[in-house]
């Protein structure tokens, strides 16, 4: 069985590992052991409310409950640029138009923002190699919206996630290669290296400032506008299903797309329910990951958990889990939980007679 | 023998045949008669001063020659550039993008779309036959503008400019309009400078991008045009440079071709020409002059041989007199060719 918890300190190591493995264009998982520990420590004291809320970083593990080996990392900012300055390019339009000319062209513009500012991120996620198999990926990205779902208060209600944008078999980003690296030579692995470490502000202010025009971009720069790595398109295909959209912000760097969603509308979240639990040995285990599977949060917020159980157990207002679980849980006798199905419902189609 | 002379509406058909003879265009000569026409009645408005607005006023001058009344060249004076509206030009800056946290310093160059010389006197319309460019009346036809600038100085603004013809390939396509502009209209720059020959710089100007550009981002061929002066413009510079032109942080922005500028009472003719009475004499030797009368609607200027001294008349030859319609007590302005 798998579980979601908190990181802890002793993850040092083996978040150092995955950040190893996650090579570049994770950003938010730099294989440096100082900025890591950095990070660790602020998500420690997040937990344990010993920072501003507006600065807390949520760093969550999957763990392997019967080796207690972790299998991946995943994280939610509660607010974005205010440690820092948080730049996007707004993809917009210019037009110029003349009636007398005939001359009606409409021109992408890439506008400098700090729009997202304030804005709650869904970021970070990584699954080790071994891992990536049945229902863990999913799980790993989807158990964030209980813990926004249960703590709406310390989460603005713009909820975004940045997306790795495109870059090639040697890692090179032809967005890159077509902006920022005609303003400083810089290759994209460095410029993402330093991002990871937390300069990602200080490369940002050797950007260009003012608008872009895109035509002025080179071809394949203009093509990867908005486009996603191929590594990442199962992650946006998640976020989709949860209701994100792109919202024509861009990564200054890579051209990778920005998504959004009002918190009280991700999917998961609006159809969270809060239940009672019974104790039953005889509960369903998950026999197909892709089935009807359920996430299920036990409310507390220092000993936040989630695990996963099978839809069979879900009964008539109340969830049956069996002791294994309960203790993966750590949930009190009558306390209650929070349950969402992993999977959108499936919509039920009415005819219209 | 050449004058030049303020031009009117009778010299229409004579500048239209100069632009055949064109090596290179001139965006500020209209091909379209009607624009033309136009152009030499404000022209003409402008030398006799009943022009309502004096931000309108356009000089055009033409080159006669005298025996046979043929037009051989124009050129002209626009006193308020933009007349009232902004007058576009690229400035070209340099941004310094640094970080000190990581040791970075690139400096890179842009372009802001310019107003500031809106209201400059602008040099404008020179076009002469060829076979005259190695020749004096070169510098006569440039010159005699200077002259008349020297006995109007209030009529013109404190600073006098010029746009320089730019680079374009062996196609006559312009890099730097391809780079730019042709991104925002989706024509080519033949098709735009007719535009801007029939409508006005300014329309035309108006839909161009209004963000500033980077440099770094324009075609390398758009990089190496810009700031360049077309071939066949280098007499036009070097007597412009000799004349006390500099070059400015100003390129146009159609072409990327450099903007001259100077100081109006220094451009060299206007800081040394003198005044003075004349009397009329038979065959003055002494130094090539560029000599004018002291009129605007009549004025006419020329060249002519004067030996200059330290009192307060000068002798001028009397053809040359009669070819400036001055006589005898009249003043002129001269300044050594």
């Amino acid at each position: 069985m798998f579980f979601i918890r908190p990181i802890e300190r002793r993850d040092l190591n083996a978040l150092f590992d995955m950040a190893e493995e996650s090579g570049i264009g994770v950003t938010s998982l730099p294989a440096n052991h100082d900025k890591m520990e950095l990070k660790i420590s602020r998500a420690v004291n997040s937990f344990t409310d010993n920072i501003a809320q507006k600065d807390a970083l949520y760093l969550f593990v999957l763990e392997d409950a019967e080796t207690g080996a972790l299998a991946g990392v995943s994280a939610i900012e509660a607010e974005i640029g205010n440690q820092d300055v948080w730049y996007n390019y707004r993809v917009g339009n210019s037009v110029h138009a003349s009636q007398e000319l005939g001359v009606h062209k409409q021109t992408k513009t890439l506008f400098l923002s700090n729009d997202m500012t304030g804005a709650t991120e869904v970021c970070t996620l990584f699954l080790r190699e071994k891992y990536r198999q049945g229902v863990n990926g999913r799980f790993l990205s989807k158990q964030r919206y209980l813990f926004l779902a249960e703590f709406q208060e310390r989460f603005n209600e713009r909820v975004i996630a940045e997306m790795r944008g495109y870059s090639d078999e040697v890692g090179h980003s032809p967005f890159w290669e077509g902006l920022g690296r005609k303003f400083f030579q810089m290759e994209f692995k460095e410029a993402d290296y330093l991002t990871g470490l937390g300069n990602k502000w200080f490369i940002a202010e050797l950007m260009p400032k003012y608008p872009i025009y895109v035509p002025f971009l080179s071809q394949e720069a203009q093509d990867v506008i908005g486009k996603v790595h191929e590594n990442t398109e199962p992650a946006l295909a998640l976020l989709q299903q949860e209701g994100f959209r792109f919202n024509s912000y861009i990564d200054i760097f890579d051209a990778g797309p920005s998504v959004e969603c009002r918190l009280p509308d991700i999917r998961a979240v609006k159809e969270s329910v809060v239940v009672d639990w019974v104790a039953d040995e005889n509960s369903v285990a998950i026999d197909d990951p892709r089935g009807d599977v359920w996430m299920i949060s036990n409310r507390q917020f220092v000993n936040y958990r989630v695990i996963l159980i099978a839809g069979a157990n879900i009964k008539d207002g109340h969830i049956v889990l069996n002791a294994a679980e309960i203790a993966a849980l750590s949930l009190e006798p009558n306390s209650q939980v929070r349950a969402v199905s992993m999977r959108p419902a499936i919509p039920t189609i009415r005819s219209s007679k | 023998m050449y004058i030049v002379r303020p031009a009117n509406i009778m010299d229409l058909p004579g500048i239209e045949r100069l632009h055949t003879s064109y090596e290179v265009r001139v965006t500020t000569l209209p091909s379209d008669r009607d624009k033309l026409s136009e152009l030499l009645h404000t022209s003409t408005q402008s030398f006799q001063g009943d022009i309502e607005n004096t931000q309108d006023a356009t000089l055009i001058f033409v080159l006669e020659h005298i025996e046979t009344g043929e037009i051989a060249g124009v050129s002209g004076i626009d006193a308020y550039a933009g007349s009232g509206y902004p007058f576009f030009n690229y400035r070209i800056e340099e941004l310094v993008h640094a970080s000190h946290h990581l040791g970075i310093h690139t400096a890179t160059s842009i372009l802001y779309l310019s107003h500031e010389l809106t209201g400059s006197t602008v040099l404008r319309s020179f076009a002469i036959r060829p076979d005259l460019r190695g020749t004096p009346y070169f510098a006569l036809l440039s010159r005699a503008r200077f002259m008349y600038m020297a006995q109007n100085p209030d009529d013109f603004s404190d600073r006098t400019v010029t746009e320089i013809q730019g680079l374009l390939d062996d196609k006559g396509d312009s890099p730097f309009w391809n780079s730019i502009g042709r991104n925002f209209f989706d024509i080519d720059f033949a098709t735009a400078d007719y535009y801007v020959g029939v409508k006005s710089k300014t329309f035309i100007a108006e839909l161009m991008p209004q963000h500033p550009i980077y440099v770094t981002l324009l075609s390398e061929e758009a990089q190496q045009a810009m700031n360049k002066a077309h071939p066949a413009t280098e007499a036009t510079c070097q007597l412009l440079f000799k004349e006390g032109f500099e070059r400015s942080r100003y390129v146009d922005i159609f072409d990327g071709g450099p903007v001259l500028t100077s100081t109006s009472k220094n451009i060299h003719t206007i800081a040394s020409s003198k005044l003075k009475e004349i009397t009329t004499s038979k065959l003055v030797g002494g130094l090539k002059y560029l000599i004018s009368n002291n009129q605007n609607g009549d004025f006419r200027c020329g060249i002519g041989k004067l030996v200059d001294g330290i009192g307060d008349h000068i002798r001028l030859d009397d053809s040359v007199a009669t070819q400036l319609q001055v006589s005898n007590g009249d003043l002129i302005r001269y300044s050594p060719l």
